[in-house]
């Protein structure tokens, strides 16, 4: 079977492209940035003395862990609207699903980073006259942060592979533009591959950056 | 709100949830049957002394970890009949994704647990006369193997929760299913809750059975690779 390669096609159609990577990218940014920021917290209440804070965050990090990707974003866009008080769309839909996944995920980097500090710094920290939370602000932090970074990065690339995933609900990113390109083309061969590099250039460079990272800190450590 | 639950209609039609989740672990198992022997193959080529192997190894095992796993399969799915001929069942076209897909992952993990291995451990293989394919499977495997299980694990887990993404080549899997009921019953909320704590009840018990795990081999000071 002879197939004729006709990336044409696919390029006469890089305004839906281009739309979809910027969608990608958007969803990526939006859902790291705020899985970042609630990590620390739920991660911060996993590991507190406090059950009626440990608890409900333990919870939710097991929840979140141990079901698929997919069925959080489903369930977002399909089940939660149900009882939801505001108007859920794919991208709210999308975003809820891959920030909370994020934030789950990014609270055991967190809490691995934290612990992997050696107990004298808290101690030190401590005997200057810091709080908790100053010792955890100015000493712990700002050391932890740094073997944390390869870990973060990690996440930033499933989270991109992730974003894929909002397309199932219709949402505008690449593969569901890729999904729009083929049907009016007939040309699902070159429009996948052509989106499967865009990943892959968008992908591997962090990928590379990771491993030198990891290499350094190993090095320094 | 004041929405009222009503879990009946899910388990009225229960044994399809059931039947789904049947299928997503047939995809899961077979795709782990052919990705791990697969990523060991890769692994080793990848560690192979000449250049021409080890690169075009390691750009294909870079390629498959640095797209999306749905891009994959689309592209298996829709490709592979055009360019072959081969009509392909969802079924199929999963397995083959999944397998692929997992054993790029798997030829890290068992490269991260072979590299791991002290340099030492080759010498004294060497010392006694074995030669690199003897010292790999008798000396390095087996102790290389210890440390990568916790890991292993883990790309297990992640490669169930991947394999929901057949559900959208319309293979029923527990996903696939808990979708069709919702669409027939108007209950979504019910159906896709269901669908998400039967993932779970599979998923958590090897999670908390992983972390038992890496605590016992950190005790017994072998460390894990990630």
């Amino acid at each position: 079977m002879e197939h004729v390669w006709d990336f044409e096609s696919v390029f006469t159609n890089w305004r839906l492209l281009l739309t979809g990577l910027g969608n990608t990218v958007l969803l990526a940014v939006v859902c790291l940035a705020i899985g970042l920021f609630l990590g620390l917290f739920i991660g911060a209440a996993r590991y507190s003395k406090n059950r009626l804070l440990n608890v409900p965050a333990s919870v939710f990090v097991e929840v979140f862990r141990n079901t698929p990707a997919l069925v959080q974003i489903m369930w977002f866009f399909f089940a939660f609207p149900i009882i939801s008080p505001f108007r859920i769309d794919s991208f709210t839909a999308a975003t809820l699903g891959l920030s909370l996944n994020t934030a789950a995920f990014c609270s055991e980097i967190y809490r691995a980073g934290i612990q992997s500090i050696h107990r004298g710094q808290w101690e030190a920290a401590k005997a200057l006259g810091m709080r908790y939370g100053e010792q955890m602000r100015r000493v712990i932090l700002p050391q932890a942060m740094r073997r944390m970074i390869p870990a973060f990065m990690n996440r930033a690339i499933e989270l991109t592979k992730m974003t894929s995933l909002a397309s199932v609900i219709a949402f505008g990113e690449l593969v569901h533009q890729a999904k729009t390109i083929s049907t009016i083309e007939f040309n699902p061969i070159e429009t996948y591959t052509v989106v499967g590099f865009i990943f892959f250039v968008m992908i591997w460079p962090i990928a590379i950056a990771v491993r030198g990272l990891e290499r350094r800190l190993s090095r320094h450590e | 709100m004041g929405y009222e639950w009503d879990f009946g209609v899910v388990f009225r039609d229960f044994d399809l949830l059931l039947l789904g989740l049947v299928n997503t672990l047939k995809v899961t198992g077979l795709a782990l049957l052919f990705g791990v022997p697969l990523g060991l193959v890769l692994a080793l080529l990848r560690l192979s002394r000449h250049g021409m192997i080890r690169i075009p190894v390691g750009i294909v095992i870079e390629f498959l970890r640095s797209t999306p796993p749905l891009v994959q399969l689309f592209w298996l799915f829709f490709a592979l009949p055009i360019l072959t001929g081969i009509n392909i069942t969802p079924f199929i076209a999963s397995v083959v994704t999944f397998s692929l897909q997992s054993s790029a992952f798997f030829a890290e993990v068992f490269r991260g647990g072979i590299v791991s291995i002290e340099k030492g451990q080759w010498e004294a293989a060497k010392a006694i006369g074995m030669d690199r394919g003897q010292s790999m499977r008798r000396v390095i495997l087996p102790q290389a193997v210890k440390r990568m299980i916790p890991a292993f694990l883990e790309r297990v887990i992640e490669l169930m929760k991947t394999t929901t993404l057949v559900a959208t080549v319309s293979y029923a899997d527990l996903l696939y299913e808990a979708n069709t009921i919702a669409q027939a019953t108007f209950r979504p909320l019910e159906v896709f809750t269901v669908a998400a704590a039967m993932y779970f009840a599979v998923l958590f018990p090897v999670s908390l059975f992983v972390r038992r795990l890496e605590r016992r081999l950190g005790r017994t000071g072998e460390g894990t690779v990630h």
